[in-house]
């Protein structure tokens, strides 16, 4: 009897000893996770955090590709053939978009996900101990902040009307991060006027903060540069033109040689005033899954998105390389021909007929005279130069310059053109709220007329 | 006296042929149907002489005159004999037709099926064996009351459902709890590509020697925190006392697919494709120039081509299996030891696997006090993999290609890429490869003191180590082609470790209590690692492996780790051997929790009265066994991921510069799923076990759902994990067991069980939940089918009309149709999960000739086709269609459910209860007819026995349901959210015929 009771309070000891181990062996940390206190307490992760955003607008979901796809195909009367097998972009070509279209579920989801990080990046600029380093991080914030809005705006509410005032309703604007649970808000939709006086805003400040350049990364002129996009959108002509003047004169970009020469770069070009980097590693081009063959990474045979005869019809002199920067047949366009290139997103090429088209619509000759202007851009492409020019000559320049880029809808809208039988306006241009946000904050979301 | 009792007893089991110088007597003992026993215990009653027969039944033993002789034999009657003189006792053994004396595993110990107050199903080896299916959990369907087993589709290492008592989570695991020999084990599916493995593909399921399944609340609470989706106890097969046992079984069979569909021919491609175009505006010269395409170079217009893409998907396979076990022990150890192969090539093309698979399992006597023992085996396996349905490299997505494609160019052996609609599959077996080789490792060790004979304490380390190798490559001429080739070699390895320390008590008291207990500790330990690289630009498709490639455009690593710590107890009481009642409870920690909830208690308690054993009823000739039983116990579903309470940021880089996002919103109140669970039940057997079976009442009730609650997207975030929500799953099972024809020479038995399932969301305070076509709402059935209403093409002009279902002012729904889909509103139009299961098994045997077969079938669930837009969506596309789109609207007055055929536009391939149907089913599920060669003829060869049979498995499939199989679903879909059945180029399973052969030596 005396071994047993030893024996039991051994065995008695060996489980003391083990099970009061295990108690604190309950307490894990992941290890490919950091905690929002780790990761918002020092300079160095909320540059990441940064960082991290532009990896996140550059998803394939939204500027990675589908957000031009949409542009294009919303767009699109006769030009373009949707040859794929995904149902959501038949939608958007067919102007037959449901609520639970998940292109355009994501394209929101994306938006506002790039808003809350630019939030946290904003609400947490304290531990920057040197100004540079606060106010450049500050501004790129803004600057991505002020995009996502800007597009929220454009593909979820009624066009802007030039001279503002626009009661139509656009989207929440969220400018408090979210970290836990207890910040989660329900907000309403604010009118296009109260989102475009935001985008203006953030990116009025990511000018004045942002330095002069900053790599691949925002610098002051990409804020400017995007900001004469949303006072074209909004046909605030002089604003625009101001804007796109101050890139021009002070960004240091310039039109590369060619037409060729812009696109399908590994880096950025000199024409690049902002672009989204894709490397092999790291991104993917969706522009390239949609609109290139297979041969050359594209998801179909003969390209999901092809290009028909007729959108050849603008170009006005054979010579024009513009005109022959297509492959397949005539049927795809190079310029989404190279898998791992980056996908330009502000050019200076569309500066200059943002500049051209206020100027000549204000009757001005800020910077450069528009017809100058407009040939000079058409010498790079071997167009021959136009001897006088009409508004609907900017117009068409535009096309030709800047076709497939994600310019067609927003372009139709400001100039209040038609897609086929559709008007500018039509309810069936605009895209549904989203149903899975509509169920998640079904007091806040009114849906867009018509869906 | 009490431990000169016990140290009787010990030895009646541990020494055999002690001499007493008396008479000898020796004898066979048969069972009622004239075959000898092998194995049966004689000991003579009080002392602690026994012995056993050898395998021809005979029996020597030396007895005194008065003495009794006790034979004993698992599932016979014990047989007393009293000694008077007589040289020569031959014993017939009764088989014991009752169920009582039955063993049932019930978790840290055994309890006797008699004395059960649970609901607990077992199933015996010899009820799974010899089914052709490399899975273990497939061998089970049909089996058991109220566990559903679905195969999810036809890939040989694919995923396979185990649903008990229906489905009791939206967002955690629904897969049940598996303990192999005391341990709970890894069970998560590793594949790299969306399409599931299942995890116990690894076991080899002839080692298996019974499984038991924990249903109710009362019997599953001693799993605490991870009993709420059942508990599947396997017990492999250990050594007996005796001569050692030599067993070969090897088989080899073929099969095919259950299922075909039936599509457009060439001819008629032509004719719908070219009516498609033309309503559509496009010339005839547009879709002619379409035609020569596909066709490339050969003349589509006079048949030249005209390929059947589902042939060249859908292929024979073949199964072969090959096991060796030898099994015996002597006085102080016992051992099973076997290995097996099994190759199966699956229906679907390019698709394989092939398993070698080793055990040995030894238990040993270090004295009367001490036992030990281990339980080890290691498996590889190597699988040819396919991609996911929904990939254009996954074969059966081929029967979208046209079939005026030619499969191959001109050299009939390149796969032809140049002129399909689609990525042609074949290139990926010409110009890839994809492999995946599984390792698993389960080892246990135990020791057990018997501290005295009524406590005993039991010590169990086990070690699980899962290591997992996918390599794929595409070559220059796949889906690669523009970056060169492409390559990717994954590793995952999953080790967990676990510790069982426990005491049982069992002692009777008056004779009449009897009383168990159980208490201990577990504490259970998994870290998971992966590495993975893959790289581009490959200089030769023969140089496959990443060291060739020109770039590695990704690479990465990750650990992640989760614990659990738990004590248990458990005691039950037996009066009188009538009156039974068990309490149970279990507190359980573990680091997946929130820092607020890390611990949580489990307690159980059942019931049960033995009435039969009452005076009243004792002797009724009748009613043998009349059980009633109820049960009341709580469960947990840890099933979530191991860091959901926290908020985390994830690296996120942008341009090779270091990035973070965050990526989870964190809830630290985050717990388990809470499951309160009733049941009763009964137990009957009439005239003597004949006909038995049992009824069971339960309801299930799950609160504190783990639920991804949708928050508004503009938060940044999508979802958050909250335990909010509650659902309730009730049904009846019944399962009735009859013995209908028991003579010397013939015996059948049949087995029916039948289940129902209701389940019900009860509370959903975030409101509803959409995933994809899937539904979850308070009052309704969990991931309800949720889909407007399609009402076939207008007569007038063959559009697709759509009832719109809206509310009107006065309440009523507004049941007329609009061609406008966004004017009509989504209904609830089904479910995913059957409310009545039933499975009956038979069983035959006559002289040396043994049948048995299992019928199985499912009532009450859809299945939407999420193909159906692209297969039978009149046309809409290129994708060839099933025949039936050729009843498309073609002029006006038509009365049809298929609208106008029209190229690119759409006309109603929108998400509707057109894609939606009713999978009701019954299925054959396994059959086999063996026949054993007679003894005295295989005697001759030093045999013991050999048998030859034929197996088959799902050989017949009733049903009205069109798509390809009645239980295929999508495998890409997440096993555990909302999202479920839904079809998408899934498909259908394997149908096997096997012939096979046992040798026994």
């Amino acid at each position: 009897m005396k071994t047993l009771k030893y024996i039991l309070r051994l065995l008695y000891l060996l489980l003391s000893i083990f099970i009061v181990g295990c108690e604190d062996n309950l307490e894990l940390e992941p290890e490919q996770s950091l905690l929002p206190e780790v990761a918002t307490s020092n300079p160095a992760n909320v540059q990441n955090i940064l960082t991290g955003i532009y990896d996140e607008a550059g998803q394939t979901v939204s500027y990675g590709g589908r957000i031009n796809l949409a542009s294009e195909l919303l767009a699109n009367s006769g030009d373009l053939s949707w040859n794929g097998t995904f149902e959501q972009p038949a939608q958007l070509i067919e102007k037959q978009l449901v609520p639970d279209n998940t292109f355009v579920r994501d394209y929101w989801l994306n938006a506002y996900e790039v808003s809350n990080q630019a939030n946290i990046v904003l609400d947490n600029l304290s531990v920057f101990e040197e100004d540079a380093d606060r106010n450049r991080v500050e501004g790129e914030a803004k600057f991505l902040r002020g995009l996502a809005y800007f597009d929220l705006a454009r593909l979820f509410g009624q066009p802007y009307a030039a001279g503002g005032g626009n009661t139509q309703l656009g989207v929440p604007i969220v400018l408090k991060a979210v970290l836990n649970p207890s910040e989660v808000t329900f907000p309403q939709r604010e009118t296009v006027e109260e989102v475009y006086a935001q985008v203006i805003s953030d990116l009025g400040q990511a000018y004045n903060l942002l330095p002069d350049s900053n790599n691949e990364f925002a610098d002051k002129y990409a804020a400017q540069a995007l900001l004469a996009r949303v006072y074209l959108q909004q046909g605030n002509y002089e604003a625009a033109r101001d804007a796109a003047d101050d890139v021009l004169q002070n960004s240091g970009h310039s039109l590369t040689s060619t037409y060729a020469g812009a696109f399908n770069n590994e880096g950025n070009s000199d024409e690049d005033i902002f672009a989204w980097q894709i490397t092999s590693q790291d991104g993917i081009n969706d522009m390239n899954t949609f609109w290139a063959t297979r041969a050359f990474g594209g998801r179909s045979n003969s390209a999901d998105v092809s290009i028909n005869a007729s959108f050849m019809t603008i170009f006005d002199d054979p010579d024009d390389v513009r005109g022959q920067f297509f492959y397949n047949g005539g049927t795809v366009s190079t310029k989404w021909q190279s898998q791992f290139a980056n996908i330009p997103f502000l050019r200076i090429a569309e500066m200059h007929l943002i500049r051209a088209e206020s100027n000549f619509r204000l009757t001005t000759t800020i910077g450069m005279v528009p017809l100058a202007e407009i040939n000079a851009l058409r010498a790079r492409s071997n167009a021959d130069p136009l001897a006088a020019l009409t508004l609907q000559d900017i117009i068409d320049e535009r096309k030709r310059e800047l076709a497939f880029e994600g310019f067609a809808l927003h372009d139709i809208k400001r100039l209040q053109g038609t897609v086929g039988a559709l008007n500018y306006d039509d309810n069936f241009l605009v895209m549904p709220i989203p149903q899975r946000e509509r169920d998640a904050n079904p007091d806040g979301l009114p849906q867009n007329p018509g869906y | 006296m009490r431990l000169h009792h016990y140290k009787l007893f010990m030895l009646a089991f541990l020494i055999s042929g002690m001499m007493c110088a008396q008479q000898q007597i020796s004898g066979t003992v048969q069972g009622e149907g004239g075959l000898p026993l092998p194995g049966v215990n004689i000991i003579i009653q009080g002392k602690s002489t026994g012995t056993q027969t050898d395998f021809d039944g005979q029996y020597t033993i030396n007895a005194k005159i008065g003495e009794v002789l006790v034979y004993s034999y698992l599932g016979f009657v014990t047989q007393q004999i009293t000694v008077s003189g007589q040289n020569e006792i031959n014993v017939v053994l009764k088989e014991d037709v009752g169920v009582l004396e039955e063993v049932v595993v019930v978790g840290f110990g055994t309890q006797s099926r008699r004395k059960i107050t649970a609901n607990i199903a077992s199933i015996a080896a010899n009820q799974i064996n010899e089914i052709p299916t490399p899975s273990v959990q497939s061998a089970l369907t049909g089996k058991a009351a109220g566990v559903q087993v679905t195969q999810i589709n036809g890939k040989v290492e694919g995923g396979i459902k185990v649903r008990v008592r229906g489905i009791s989570t939206i967002s955690s695991s629904q897969e049940p709890l598996y303990v192999i020999d005391g341990i709970p084990i890894t069970n998560n599916d590793e594949s790299i590509n969306d399409s599931p493995i299942n995890p116990l593909i690894a076991l080899n399921p002839n080692d298996i020697e019974s499984i038991d399944i924990l249903k109710d609340a009362s019997s599953a609470a001693i799993y605490g925190a991870r009993g709420t989706n059942g508990v599947i106890i396997i017990t492999t097969k250990q050594g007996k006392r005796g001569k050692t046992k030599v067993s070969i079984n090897s088989s080899y069979g073929i099969s095919e697919a259950t299922n075909t569909r039936d599509w457009l021919n060439a001819n008629q491609y032509v004719e719908l494709m070219t009516e498609s175009a033309l309503n559509n505006g496009f010339s005839q010269a547009f879709i002619d120039g379409q035609f020569d395409f596909y066709a490339n170079g050969l003349d589509w217009r006079n048949g030249e081509i005209d390929t059947d893409w589902q042939e060249l998907a859908l292929v024979d396979g073949s199964i072969q299996d090959f096991g060796v076990s030898i099994s015996g022990g002597g006085e102080k150890t016992r051992f099973f030891i076997s290995t097996s192969y099994n190759n199966t090539d699956g229906i679907i093309r390019g698709n394989q696997l092939e398993r070698y698979s080793f055990r040995s399992n030894l238990d040993h006597d270090i004295s009367n006090k001490f036992k030990v023992g281990t339980n080890t085996t290691v498996s590889k396996s190597v699988i040819d993999r396919i991609a996911n349905d929904n990939q254009f490299a996954t074969p059966l997505q081929a029967i979208a290609q046209s079939p005026l494609s030619p499969a191959y160019l001109a050299d009939g052996v390149t796969p032809n890429t140049e002129s399909t609609e689609y990525y042609n599959f074949l290139m990926q077996e010409f110009n890839g490869s994809f492999k995946t080789n599984v390792w698993r490792v389960l080892a246990n060790t135990y020791l057990q003191y018997q501290i005295i004979p009524e406590l005993n304490f039991r010590t169990e380390v086990g070690y699980d180590f899962l290591s997992q190798v996918a390599e794929q490559f595409s070559g220059s001429l796949t889906e690669s082609a523009s970056v060169g080739g492409f390559g990717t070699a994954n590793a995952v390895q999953t080790e967990k470790y676990n510790l069982n320390n426990y005491f049982t008590y069992n002692q009777v008291f008056n004779d009449i209590f009897d009383v168990e207990g159980t208490i201990g500790m577990s504490y259970e330990d998994s870290v998971r690692r992966l590495q993975f690289a893959q790289g581009q630009g490959f200089p030769s498709d023969d140089l496959q492996t990443l060291d060739s490639a020109a770039e590695i455009t990704a690479g990465g690593s990750n650990r992640t780790r989760f614990n659990f710590l738990s004590y248990f107890g458990r005691a039950t009481l037996s009066i009188a051997d009538k009156y039974l009642f068990k309490a149970s409870i279990r507190y359980d920690g573990s680091s997946r929790f929130g820092e607020d909830n890390r611990f949580g208690w489990f307690p159980a308690a059942s019931v049960g009265w033995i009435v039969s054993e009452e005076e009243f009823l004792k002797n009724s000739e009748v009613l043998s066994l009349f059980k009633i039983r109820g049960s009341w116990g709580v469960t947990g579903n840890a099933g979530i991921g191991n860091f959901a309470s926290l908020s985390l940021f994830q690296g996120s880089p942008y341009n090779q510069r270091a990035g973070l996002a965050p990526t989870q919103l964190g809830n630290p109140s985050l717990k388990w799923e809470r499951t309160t669970q009733v049941d009763v039940g009964l137990d009957y057997g009439f005239f003597n076990g004949r006909i038995s079976g049992e009824i069971d009442y339960y309801v299930k009730d799950t609160e504190d759902l783990l639920l991804d609650e949708p928050v508004p997207g503009t938060s940044g975030f999508i979802t958050i994990t909250r335990n909010i929500g509650e659902l309730r799953n009730k049904g009846f099972e019944f399962v009735l067991n009859t013995k209908n024809i028991v003579t010397q020479n013939l015996t059948w038995s049949t087995s029916i069980n039948l289940s129902t399932n209701d389940n019900e969301v009860t509370s959903l305070p975030g409101g509803d939940i959409i995933a994809g076509r899937n539904l979850v709402r308070k009052g309704e059935s969990i991931s309800s089918f949720y889909v407007v209403e399609f009402a076939g093409a207008d007569p007038a002009n063959g559009d697709a009309l759509f009832v719109r279902n809206t509310v009107n002012a006065d309440g009523t729904i507004d049941r007329s149709t609009t061609n406008n889909f966004n004017e009509a509103e989504r209904i609830i139009a089904g479910s995913p999960f059957p409310d009545f299961t039933a499975g009956m098994t038979n069983t035959v045997s006559y002289k040396g000739i043994d049948f048995s077969f299992t019928f199985q079938g499912e009532w009450g669930a859809s299945i939407y086709n999420n193909g159906g837009r692209f297969q039978s969506g009149n046309a809409r596309f290129f994708d060839n269609q099933t025949v039936d789109q050729l009843d498309r609207w073609q002029q006006p007055g038509d009365i049809t459910n298929v609208p106008q055929a029209r190229l690119f536009s759409t006309n109603g391939q929108q998400a509707s209860t057109r894609y939606l149907q009713e999978s009701d089913f019954i299925r054959l599920r396994n059959l086999t007819l063996g026949y054993t060669i007679p003894r005295d003829i295989t005697r001759k060869f030093q045999m013991d026995r050999v048998r030859i049979y034929f197996a088959g498995f799902n050989l017949l499939t009733f049903t009205d349901y069109d798509g390809y199989d009645p239980e295929s679903t999508a495998d890409f879909n997440a096993d555990t959210d909302a999202q479920a059945g839904e079809a998408f180029y899934s498909a259908p399973p394997a149908k096997t015929y096997t012939l096979g052969i046992n040798i026994d030596f």
